[in-house]
This record gives structure tokens, sequence and C-alpha cells, in this order.
């Protein structure tokens, strides 16, 4: 009680503020992180200009979109194996379908990449929801049926897509250059309607009911099993959007890619952007600078003198350091209330 | 529910199942390891019908060497799905082992053996560390570990590694050879001894009944007198060793080393042990279910192999699988 009292006595500005660190505070701490990051890699390098800025957004778009997928695929209390197989089917099919094609014809191509991944993903979903199997294992199967597909679709590294198409995600027809903007825009544009999407609409946040108990979520007159079917489709449209990103960087498919290391990247990134694996916790927005962090991390590496095998040994590390803090976190919170 | 109560108000008997069928699917649900067996029956006999060969000892052989290295990786993904984690790291583990394995061949066959053995000790006990202890979910912490382990061996492979890839003539039997004519692979032997041993670690010890009670409940498991940390820590160590067995077996069969060497076979492990009915949830599986599972993978690869099927058809047939058997698994076992 004595504590409850104290907390009514600090004034209004400070409970405010106190209040949007606790809600934010993760959020706030990894774009902070992420600025910082880039700060220190700007004192690292000789010449630090926009070309290194257009590298860091251009090149992390395929692992932010990927981990945005994963997250709002996790809030809703899943969890998908097969976004990175996505990932690469949607860029081998955008890849064999774009080659030699106009912009106004590569953009409906995209569309119906986009529709179609979200479709297939709906379908695991439903899979999943009817056969009572847990996610990671139905998405294990996934993971190897998309793989299975896209070597079907490109057996060989190849295709081609139009110059527009690559300029809408690199900012340059060429899929190299110092122009960040195109992609810093899409990545923005895109995450906030999701994240507001899952803030603020009623269907949005009953991924992060569902997510937090489904049981009472369905009790409480949610449709759980349509829920989770929803947070499918939505995690199966940006991993396609990741695929295209891919597609546009690359300027062609590569099949033999393994999607099973890109999935287990995007589940780095959003623990590290402070959703929950047990689901109903976690913001789109910390989702960005994680996915960004992750990938900066190998050259900021480099530039400090890391040969790269030590940088994935630091990286290692630094993800478990950081489920460690987030550990004693909620530890320390558990034990107050 | 109100299934129930319709048929018990309005009894049709033209709508009953026959009794001899509910008695069946029943006894199935008791037994669901039965499926497993018949499905495995199934493949080998279909493999047979594509290729006439294949129902020989020289077939069923290379099946089983392929099965060997998911089933004893598998054996550790079982123990740890068993109290609620699972073991990303564990091929990573396995190819360091190998690597080290392959590394002190010159020093002798047991020295090599041990080396390789303790590279799964030491990173399955950091393993049991971060999970049981500092908590860190499994999934991230193996995950973690998986990374760490290729930064090292990558690195260390250039420096205090940097001898010999070729394994030693001991290891290339036992993970290679066979005897009684070629007939049964030492391999195989090697995985029996390590199934009884889990299987009855599961079945008969107070460690055993200890994995299953904390992944059925922590909470309860704790506060009857268990300290989970100390389980958690010894079962990722076993699962370590599980996995640096697996890797000498497969760098045996293989004969040379590289960093390449059991990535494969992770999520196979994985797999195996889902087929063959352990939650991954915690508190539900048993190691010989696993092992139908491994053996069931290892004739789909022959099987896949005589179709002469590309790769993309491979992983499509693979992905099928492990959906179509865990689903089915699961309605066998919730008829129960």
């Amino acid at each position: 009680m004595t504590a409850v009292s104290q907390r009514a006595l600090v004034t209004g500005t400070q409970a405010v503020w106190r209040r949007w660190l606790r809600r934010h505070g993760w959020t706030f701490g990894v774009w902070l992180l992420f600025l910082g990051l880039v700060a220190y890699y700007s004192t690292l390098i000789p010449s630090f200009g926009s070309f290194q800025v257009a590298s860091i957004v251009n090149n992390g778009t395929p692992i932010v979109f990927l981990a945005v997928a994963q997250a709002v695929i996790v809030i809703a209390g899943g969890i998908d194996l097969g976004v990175g197989g996505l990932l690469v089917l949607t860029s081998v099919t955008a890849a064999r379908l774009m080659e030699g094609q106009s912009f106004e014809v590569t953009l409906v191509i995209a569309v119906f990449v986009l529709f179609a991944a979200a479709l297939l993903n709906a379908g695991i979903g439903w899979i999943i929801t009817v056969s009572n199997v847990p996610d990671i294992v139905i998405t294990l199967g996934s993971l190897y049926v998309f793989q299975g597909i896209a070597l079907s679709v490109l057996p060989n590294p190849g295709g081609g897509t139009s110059e527009g198409f690559r300029w809408m995600f690199t900012g340059s027809v060429r899929g190299i250059g110092s122009n960040p903007w195109p992609a810093a825009v899409m990545i923005t544009i895109v995450v906030l309607v999701a994240a507001w999407w899952m803030g603020k609409t009623r269907s949005g946040l009953s991924l992060y009911a569902v997510g937090s108990d489904a049981t009472a979520a369905y009790l409480s007159g949610i449709r759980a099993a349509r829920v989770k079917i929803i947070s499918y489709a939505v995690g199966g449209g940006f991993a396609a959007l990741a695929g295209l990103a891919n597609t546009a960087i690359a300027g062609r498919g590569n099949a033999t890619t393994f999607g099973g290391n890109l999935t287990l990247n995007s589940v780095a990134a959003i623990v590290l952007g402070g959703v929950a694996l047990t689901g109903g916790i976690g913001s789109l927005i910390a989702v960005i600078p994680a996915g960004l962090i992750l990938f900066f991390l190998s050259p900021i590496l480099t530039a400090m003198g890391v040969d790269p095998s030590g940088a994935q040994i630091i990286q290692g590390v630094l993800i478990v350091l950081v489920m460690m803090v987030t550990g004693l976190i909620e530890w320390r919170r558990q034990r107050r209330s | 529910m109100s299934a129930d109560a319709t048929s018990a108000t309005d009894v049709d008997p033209g709508v009953e199942p026959p009794a001899t069928r509910v008695r069946a699917g029943r006894y199935l649900a008791t037994h669901p390891h039965l499926v497993l067996v018949a499905v495995l029956i199934v493949l080998i006999l279909m493999t047979g019908v594509i290729e006439s060969n294949y129902l020989s000892i020289n077939g069923l052989r290379n099946s089983a060497l392929f099965a060997v290295p998911i089933g004893v990786l598998a054996a550790g993904q079982t123990i740890l799905m068993l109290t609620g984690g699972i073991d990303l790291s564990a091929a990573m583990i396995a190819t360091g082992a190998a690597y080290v394995a392959a590394n002190q061949s010159p020093k002798g066959a047991v020295f090599a053996i041990v080396a390789g053995l303790v590279v799964g000790l030491i990173a399955g006990a950091a393993n049991g560390v971060g999970v049981g202890i500092f908590r860190v979910n499994p999934l991230i912490m193996t995950l973690a570990m998986g990374a760490i382990l290729l930064g090292l061996f990558t690195s260390w492979a250039q420096t205090i590694f940097s001898g010999s890839t070729r394994m030693g003539d001991f290891i290339r039997t036992l993970g290679g050879g066979s005897f009684w004519g070629k007939s049964v692979p030492w391999a195989v032997v090697v995985w029996a001894v390590l199934a009884v041993f889990v299987v009855s670690m599961l079945r008969r010890s107070g460690f055993g009944r200890n994995l299953y009670a904390l992944g059925d409940n922590a909470v309860a498991t704790r506060l009857s007198g268990t300290r989970p940390w100390q389980v958690l820590i010894v079962v990722y160590t076993l699962a370590g060793l599980f996995a640096a067995i697996a890797g000498l077996l497969l760098g045996g069969r293989v004969g040379a080393v590289d960093l390449q060497l059991a990535g494969a076979f992770l999520l196979p492990s994985v797999a195996a042990a889902v087929i063959g009915g352990t939650s991954i949830f915690g508190g539900i599986g048993t190691y010989t279910g696993t092992i139908l599972g491994a053996l069931i993978l290892g004739v789909l690869q022959s099987m896949l192999t005589f179709l002469g099927a590309g790769q993309s058809v491979q992983q499509i047939l693979y992905g099928s699988i492990v959906i179509g058997l865990s689903w089915l698994y699961t309605r066998i076992a919730a008829t129960q």
C-alpha cells in the first residue's frame, strides 16, 4: 500500500514520463542504440556519406521486412519458420516473371506476388488452426515446401527485373547507389501503417489479444482461429515484400539461398526488437532498428578490424546478452508486482 | 460436448460406427507408434517397387546409414523437447566435434574421440547454463550458440586447428564400416547402444521422470523439490554429447570434414522427433517414436534418390511429409 501511495504522490509530468518510458522504453532504447551505432560507425571509417547510409538502409530492407513478418505472427501467438522460404520463393518468382518486362508490368507482377504469398501463408495458418499441430512444426514443413517450389520455379540463379522496380527499393536503376530515400520512405510508410493497424484498430488489436491468451480472447468474442490465419496472411505479405526487395537489390533471383538461415535471422531480430516469443507483447516500430542493427553489425565490426568470423561470434554473444537483460527486466518487474 | 448429448438421447444404431472399428481406433490411440511402423513398412515396400534391388541387405543398410546421424541428433532434440527446449546449435556442435576429432586424429583414435566429445560437452553445458540459470529462451540461446560456434571454428580452422581435415581410420570404420560380411554397419550398433541408454533413462530413471515433469509443469516441479536449473544443465550437456557423437559418426562416414558437414541434418533431426510424436511444448514423447521418425526419413531419402527426383521435389515431399505425419499423429492421439 505504501508503494502505491508513494507513486500517487509523483507529480503529473513525471508520472506521464514514467508511463511513457515503461511502455515504450524498449522501442526508444533500440532506436537509440541504432543511432548510436551509426554515429560510432561514421567515426570509424574515413568517408561516411550518403553512400554508406544508402547501403545500410537498402541492403537492410529485406531483413527488416522479414522481421516485421515474423513479429506480426509471433505477436499473435505463433512462430513461422517458413518466412525465409517464402522470401526465397517470392524473390525467384518475381525475378522469373519480371525478366524483360516494362515497369508497369513489373508493378502488376509485384502486387500479384504479394497477394499470392499472403494467400499461401494464410493456407499454412489454416492448416495450423485445423490440425492443432504446433506452429513451429507445420512451418518447419512449409519452409521445405516453399524452398522446393522455389527451386522448381528457378532451378539456376537468374531472371531479372525492370530498372524502375530496382529504383523503388534501392533508389538506383542499377541497384547500387547513394540514394537511401525510396527504401527509407517505403519501410516507414508500410511499417507505420502496419503498426497503426495493430495498435489502433479492432482487427489489429485482436492479434495482441489472441497472442497473450487465445482462450480468453475466444471467450470474449474474438474468433481466435480467424485472427491467427489473418496474422499468417499479413506475415506472408511482409515476407513477399522482403522477397521483392531482395530481387530488386540483386536484380535476379537465387533459389539456392537457404531460407532457414534467413528465418533464424528474423527471429533474432524480433527478440532484439523486444517482441516476446510467448506472444502478445511487442511493437513493430522497434523491429525496424533491430533488423537494421542485426544487418549493420558486421560492417561495423569489420570497420573495427574484427574479421568476419569474429563478427559472427560477437553477434551471437550480443544476442544472448540482450536476452539476459530482457530476462532480468522481466524478473524485476515480476518481483515488484 | 453437444455431439455427445445428441448421441445419448436419440440413439441411432445406423450412425454408430461398428464396434470393431471403435476398438481399432482406441487401440491405435493408445499405441500411436503402430501408425509409424505401418508408414515405415509401406515406404519400404514402395521403395522396393520402385527399385527391386532395394529390398536387400545392401539397400536397407544405405537407408539405415542415412538415418543414423538424424537419429542420434534427434536423441538430443527429444530429451530437450521433453523439457520444452530445442537445440538449434546441434548441427554446429556435431560439425565442430567432427572437425576437432579429424584434427586430432594423428594423435590416436582415443584422443581424437575424447577431444571431439569434449567439444559437445562444453557447448552443451554452455547452452544449459544460458537456458537453466540465465533463463534465455532455448530457441535464441541455441541459435546464438550455433552462430558463435560457426565463428569460432571458422577462425580456428585457420589457426589452432589448421592441420588435418581427414578422419582417422578407426572413426572412419565406426562411421561407415560394416561387419558380418558388410551387412551390419558399426554406426547402427553405436546408435542401438545409445538408443538403449536413452530409452532406459527416460523410462526407468528419476532423471528421466524429471524431464517429463519439467516439461509438463515447471512450477510444480520446482515446488516439489527439483532444482530446474540443475536438470536443464545436465540435459543440455547430454544433448551436446549426443550431437558430438552424431558428428563423429557422420564425419567418419564422409571421411573428411568441413564446416558444412552436419548443417543439412539440423531440421531433419527436429522433424524426426516431431514425426515420432514428441511434443515441442514438452512433457510428451518417447525416443522409440523418434527412432521410427528417423528411420522413416532415412527410407524416404533412399526412395527419393531412386526416383531420381530433383532437389526441388525432394524438399516439397519432405515438407509435406512432416506436415502430413504430424497432423495424422495429432489426430490419432486426440481421439484417446
